[in-house]
């Protein structure tokens, strides 16, 4: 663990800013989440290792994004690439944050940071520079769709952080790639701040080459009537970890979350989610997927809490699962936490296989076995894939899903 | 017209056949010869091993063959997988079709028939001809064009979903066709339909086998045959007035038969 060494000698970062400072001392302090926390008792220990053995890259060599920009309407950033945007137009303005209001409010959430919870988080900011974030704030309706991609450079490990103040009564739909290179380990956080009546149609696609490490964790604060509808894949990493946590801070939002995971060979990849109501007449509806093939694993732990202040919370979560292979394993523990009495909240889960009547019901139309495995995993993929904006019109998730090796 | 029928090579050659599920014997030497042009009514009590049959003639993975086999056009298809005996002209209309939610079932029609059409050496058809040749047999079903765009069953009424089950025979042309109690939950009007679907699809070329409990859709589709199951076997045969006697007289009229066997 070439990087944690570096951080306890205090010997990782040049040139550090006062958040790296911040960061680096509370990892010297304890450097490693702890193995038997919740959060990471799943982990496997020798692929996390592996995602903290690449050396920090703080250069970005120029990247050329593998999908194509069909429409000019779009807006394309990239972390990292010397990534300036200024845009203020009749209807709507995207606009960098300053740097005083980045610090400002990195600095605020790092006050409240635990250990365990925010690990990723820490090791994110110890290790991202100034180049590698990218803070804007959005105002207006008629806004372009956004697509922002992060990626990780080989034989190495990047940081990215992006910031994101969505002010009121504003609309966007954002899609945000995160491409891992072959031998890499990319660490991805990403923080959107919802305004009241702002809504954000937010898609998260993941998608890893051979032995790449991706540590995304996404962190939204939702102010009174703005809606969070998130869409998000994750895929072909050898480790990956995705953490939400989503706080409604004052009740009377919507989130919606449609998220999937598909493992295979031996790699691992996991979501854990935290949603919080801090008011009342919240609602969540949450949906994750895992699907596991081979001999690999995937894990959801789900947590919503409902304090007391939080009546009137409609919140349903639920985990639905799909085992491919006798020696793939899927962890999963949606959880509730309920202290308020007059609220609405559901929970489950479900694991899997290919349903075998459906299977025989396409078979006995002449469908071969391989093509009505391919049918059924579609239909399974699709409700996923139909809720990440913007992706569905340029490049076809779907076929990566069903025909990739 | 039963002689001249006889003198073609049977489509179907049940002999002997004894299957089981997670051993647990389900048939005790069911033998069944079907002709070109022949239709054939299987009846029994629940539970007899009539969708058994049909589903093992299929190929459903679930059961063994213990004994005996089974004949398509003079070929063993014992060990065919189920694909391969539907794309070789085998079809299994099922009790309770099923819903395929997320899959589109104008994808699952044409992939379906181009699986036929493919074993036939026939060109396989692209959205467009599909479309074309689709819209022609929902005719010989009245079924909605809107039917198309729905997953597969997926919300479909019980007679909605047995008219599926036809529209698919009549894409694949199957060789033969065995209707496990396609006339099930259906009204008057719908059974009409469907038995009328099932007249316009067969020919002289084709086999039929009809499972059933009731006469009204032997009343519609005439047999030629008419067995009676009982505990995993055929223990009568005869021609359509057998049907009606069953109806008259009920299943315990048929223990005697058990009894002399």
């Amino acid at each position: 663990m070439e990087i944690i060494e570096k951080i306890k000698t205090n010997k990782s970062i040049d040139n550090q800013t006062e958040i790296q400072k911040i960061c680096l001392d509370k990892l010297r302090s304890r450097p490693l989440p702890n193995p038997k926390s919740e959060q990471w008792r799943l982990a496997n220990k020798s692929k996390f290792s592996n995602f903290l053995d690449y050396p920090v890259n703080e250069k970005n060599p120029k990247f050329d994004t593998p999908f194509p920009n069909t429409s000019k309407s779009t807006i394309r950033l990239v972390i990292g690439n010397n990534c300036q945007i200024n845009l203020i137009e009749k209807n709507y303005s995207i606009q960098q944050l300053t740097q005083d209001e980045l610090d400002k409010y990195i600095k605020s959430q790092i006050f409240c940071f635990d250990q365990n919870e925010n690990w990723s988080d820490l090791l994110n900011l110890s290790l991202s520079n100034a180049k590698n974030i990218l803070g804007l704030k959005i105002n207006g309706s008629k806004i372009p769709p956004i697509e922002i991609f992060s990626h990780s450079s080989g034989n190495s490990l990047n940081a990215k952080t992006l910031v994101i103040f969505l002010e009121k009564n504003c609309d966007v739909e954002l899609l945000q790639v995160n491409l891992g290179k072959e031998n890499s380990s990319l660490s991805q956080l990403t923080y959107f701040c919802l305004e009241e009546n702002s809504s954000l149609n937010h898609g998260v696609v993941s998608y890893g080459e051979n032995r790449s490490n991706l540590l995304n964790s996404l962190k939204v604060i939702q102010q009174k009537n703005s809606e969070y509808n998130l869409g998000s894949l994750h895929f072909k990493f050898d480790y990956a970890r995705f953490e939400i946590s989503i706080k409604q801070s004052d009740g009377y939002a919507k989130t919606n979350i449609k998220g999937m995971q598909v493992t295979k060979k031996d790699e691992q990849i996991s979501t854990y989610t935290k949603i919080e109501f801090n008011g009342p007449n919240g609602f969540l509806d949450q949906i994750n997927k895992s699907l596991a093939d081979d001999e690999s694993h995937a894990i959801f732990e789900g947590s919503i809490i409902v304090p007391k202040i939080a009546q009137k919370t409609d919140a349903s979560q639920l985990s639905r699962n799909l085992l491919l292979s006798n020696l793939a394993q899927i962890d999963t523990k949606p959880q509730l936490e309920i202290i308020a009495d007059d609220v609405k909240c559901k929970h489950g889960a479900t694991i899997s296989q290919l349903n075998e009547d459906e299977l025989f019901y396409m078979r006995s139309r002449g469908i071969t076995l391989p093509e009505a495995s391919k049918l059924q995993l579609s239909s399974y993929f699709q409700e996923i894939i139909s809720f990440i904006p913007i992706s569905k019109d340029r490049w076809d998730l779907l076929d990566k899903l069903l025909n990739e090796k | 017209m039963q002689s001249k029928m006889k003198e073609s090579e049977p489509i179907l050659e049940v002999e002997n056949l004894s299957a089981s599920t997670d051993n647990l014997p389900i048939l005790k030497g069911v033998s069944l010869t079907v002709h070109p042009g022949e239709i054939h009514a299987i009846m029994g009590r629940n539970g007899c091993g009539k969708s058994t049959l049909s589903k093992i003639i299929a190929g459903h993975p679930s059961y063994n063959i213990t004994n005996g086999g089974i004949k398509f056009l003079g070929e063993n298809i014992n060990s065919l997988e189920p694909e391969e005996r539907a794309q070789s002209g085998i079809f299994l209309g099922f009790q309770y079709p099923i819903e395929i939610p997320g899959v589109s079932n104008l994808e699952f029609l044409r992939v379906s028939t181009n699986a036929r059409r493919k074993f036939l050496n026939k060109e396989e058809l692209d959205t467009f001809d599909f479309e074309e040749l689709v819209k022609e047999k929902l005719e010989i079903v009245k079924m909605d064009h809107a039917f198309l765009s729905r997953s597969v069953n997926q919300g479909f009424s019980g007679g909605e979903k047995k008219r599926n089950e036809i529209l698919q025979m009549a894409l694949l042309e199957p060789k033969i066709a065995i209707l496990d109690e396609t006339d099930s939950g259906l009204d008057i009007d719908a059974l009409r339909i469907v038995a009328s679907g099932i007249k316009k699809i067969s020919s002289a070329q084709t086999g039929i086998i009809l499972i059933t409990h009731y006469q009204r859709l032997l009343d519609e589709i005439k047999p030629n045959y008419v067995h009676v199951m009982s505990d995993g076997q055929i223990i009568k045969t005869g021609d359509s007035d057998l049907a009606l006697e069953l109806e008259k007289k009920g299943y315990e009229w048929t223990d005697n038969f058990i009894k002399e066997t």
